[in-house]
């Protein structure tokens, strides 16, 4: 079967919905290498189904109780404040039972996996009263940096604003920003602004655009940017917004797809990415929607699900990002999502 | 310390040195979410893994559980920690980490948590490590100019480790080897700002300005030298609309009638920022207006929007919103 012939003229539904579904069942094992953040394989199949307006397919129950098993929980106040992170596990392989003594030498809970446990509760109307969310906030703190950035585990690990932006939604659904020093994380996030508008992921990198939806959807949920701000004429604003509006516009590309850099080739995710900074600052009514629609089915499967690349297998993270980005396009029978939070607007509003 | 041998496929149970050692298995339940079908030498491997792990036993033979993991899951956060406390534990030669890490990025350029370790063993070794770090980057950015990860380790490197002396020359290279490669300019921009061998943005401005000019003049449908050329005023935007060769590489541009979006888009900034036209301006506006435009637009800002909106259509609805939103009193 020759998959260059994959894109259909119309956006497929149900085969995305059957997609998700066996996804749901048992992933192959090429996914073997994400293994460690299976919640986050998790979250793209479940938010997905329910962007796709499938959620019934999901035992709800089910999925919240393996959710909350990946919960780390600390014993004890000392336990608590001992420097460590008592967040939510990717998976079972960085999750371990306390030794003989009852110590938890081998936590490796992860802001990434939080933040993704934490969208996947919502999504399922579980009742967040019932999470130990002192916990989570409390030992958040000791990740983030004198820099304002967040190091996703407390063992050690790259930091930069990918973790900034998790801090940022998992503050926002717990409505508690305890969890966090806003300003400190505000220089940071200031400092990652490029010299042509968009962000880089760290200091002097380079702008890109999975960067730039993390710097402005934290700053948008800090309450440091209104949304929309681009309709309110007198604002001023603490980043270059005409700079980085300009920039964000410039990022969809000849074929209609957006790329992540500047003069690199469009990709599928980036329609999320970068759409959704122009949905926050209130610029999406910019972009040419018929040209990018063109372009994303072109990198719809034949199987369902979203490729990178037009013509490619689809991925589950494609998958996901390529629904996103039907549902900003108002795609009907998909269900609109709250871009900042990256779950569905019914999901963040709450049941 | 010694590489196992590539062709050591023997599963883990039947290696005798393993014998003494209960594999732990991964308890899944209840109701796994998003099941992986994992093959059988990936779960023992990792059954291994487990059970020293827990056992917290630093020692040679872990050592080699833990490359082998990383070999089929180099994303697993939990077992690159766990190499890291061994290799500590066992004061193991850095040099030949360096050596592991490298091959294990040939298959696996774009992973995080290869990097990190990557910056962990080089932190250690301080400034032995810094030829050897701009050389590793080198080489991966020889396969793939724009790899991310390896523009930061590479800028974490010069700030902490130095070596900026090669620096802009090595931009100026990958510059020539692809002029629209953004990630050169980005570390272009990088270089002249914070090198301490040169004497900052606005001491570089003037000889950059040059070099950027001639850029755009190659390529004017290049994004990346307009975004540079701009950013070299970063906070000065005065400096940047008075500055004759801005506004003279727009009319270079224009004239030649070939590419002219980024130009446009320039001179519609210029403008807003109170930049006063010539005539030459105006007429190479006007050189450019299609039949269906309005000829008659006196006001050049106006014009340029039009022009735009017929020269750049992806973007019509902005620029027609530029238009909008221009003060009357705009040129």
């Amino acid at each position: 079967m020759d998959s260059r012939r994959s894109s259909s003229s119309f956006f497929d539904r149900e085969k995305h919905v059957v997609f998700l579904q066996m996804m749901n069942q048992l992933l192959p094992s090429d996914y073997q290498g994400q293994e460690i953040n299976r919640l986050t394989l998790a979250y793209f199949a479940i938010s997905g189904l329910h962007i796709l307006g499938a959620l019934d397919e999901v035992d709800k129950e089910e999925v919240s109780s393996w959710v909350l098993s990946l919960q780390a929980h600390p014993r004890n106040e000392a336990e608590l404040n001992n420097g460590q992170f008592f967040g939510f596990h990717g998976s079972r392989s960085s999750q371990f039972p306390r030794d003989d003594n009852g110590v938890l030498i081998h936590n490796g809970s992860h802001l990434a996996s939080t933040y993704c446990a934490l969208a996947i509760l919502k999504i399922v109307g579980y009742n967040f009263s019932c999470i130990n969310s002192k916990s989570i906030l409390t030992s958040m703190r000791n990740l983030q940096q004198p820099d304002g950035s967040f190091m996703p585990t407390h063992v050690g690990a790259e930091t930069d604003l990918r973790f900034v932006f998790c801090a940022a939604a998992i503050c926002s659904m717990l409505e508690n920003w305890s969890g966090m020093d806003k300003e400190k994380a505000k220089e940071y996030i200031l400092n990652c602004q490029s010299y042509d508008g968009g962000f880089g992921l760290i200091p002097g990198s380079e702008s890109h655009g999975g960067a730039t939806y993390c710097a402005v959807a934290s700053l948008q949920l800090m309450g440091f940017i209104e949304n929309d701000i681009l309709s309110k004429s007198s604002s001023s604003s603490i980043i270059n917004v005409p700079l980085l509006l300009d920039w964000s516009l410039q990022r969809q590309a000849a074929d209609g797809g957006f790329q992540g850099r500047a003069n690199k080739a469009s990709d599928t995710c980036y329609a999320f990415w970068v759409g959704g900074v122009l949905r926050i600052l209130g610029g999406y009514k910019f972009i040419d929607k018929k040209a990018l629609h063109r372009f994303l089915l072109t990198c719809q499967s034949q199987y369902g699900g979203f490729s990178k690349f037009p013509g490619q297998l689809p991925d589950l993270y494609h998958s996901y990002y390529g629904f996103s980005a039907f549902s900003m396009l108002e795609e009907p029978g998909l269900i609109p999502i709250c871009v900042e939070l990256g779950i569905a607007d019914i999901a963040a509003i709450g049941h | 310390m010694e590489w196992k041998e590539e062709g050591e496929k023997r599963p883990l149970s039947q290696r005798p040195e393993w014998s003494d050692v209960t594999p732990v298995p991964q308890d899944d339940g209840p109701n796994p979410v998003v099941p992986i079908a994992y093959k059988d030498d990936f779960t023992e491997t990792m059954d291994y893994f487990r059970a020293v792990y827990f056992a917290d036993e630093r020692s040679l033979r872990s050592l080699h559980v833990t490359a082998e993991a990383i070999h089929m899951n180099a994303g697993n956060y939990t077992v690159w920690h766990f190499r890291r406390l061994i290799l500590e534990a066992l004061n193991a030669d850095l040099h030949e980490e360096l050596n592991f890490i490298k091959k294990v990025a040939n298959g696996n350029p774009k992973n995080y948590q290869i990097w990190h370790h990557r910056r962990w063993v080089a932190e250690k070794l301080g400034s032995d490590a810094t030829s050897k770090e701009l050389d590793f980057t080198k080489k991966i950015l020889s396969l793939d100019a724009k790899n991310y990860h390896a523009w930061s380790h590479r800028q974490w490197v010069l700030q902490e480790l130095g070596g900026w002396e090669d620096e802009l020359a090595y931009c100026k290279q990958l510059l020539e080897d692809d002029i629209f490669n953004n990630s050169a300019w980005n570390q272009r921009y990088f270089v002249i700002t914070k090198s301490p061998f040169l004497g900052g943005l606005e001491a570089m401005r003037e000889s950059e300005v040059n070099y950027t000019v001639g850029a755009i003049i190659a390529k004017p449908e290049n994004e990346s030298p307009w975004r540079y050329l701009r950013g070299l005023y970063k906070d000065d935007a005065q400096s940047w609309v008075n500055d004759p060769q801005v506004s003279s590489v727009c009319l270079t541009v224009l004239s030649a009638k070939r590419n002219t979006v980024f130009a446009l888009s320039t001179l519609l900034d210029l403008l807003c920022h109170g930049f006063q036209p010539s005539q030459d301006f105006i007429n190479a506006v006007d050189a450019l207006k299609t039949p269906d435009l309005d000829q008659s637009d006196s006001n050049l800002a106006t014009a340029v929007c039009s022009v735009l909106g017929h020269m750049d259509p992806m973007r019509v609805n902005y620029w027609a919103w530029r238009k909008n939103k221009l003060p009357a009193q705009t040129a």
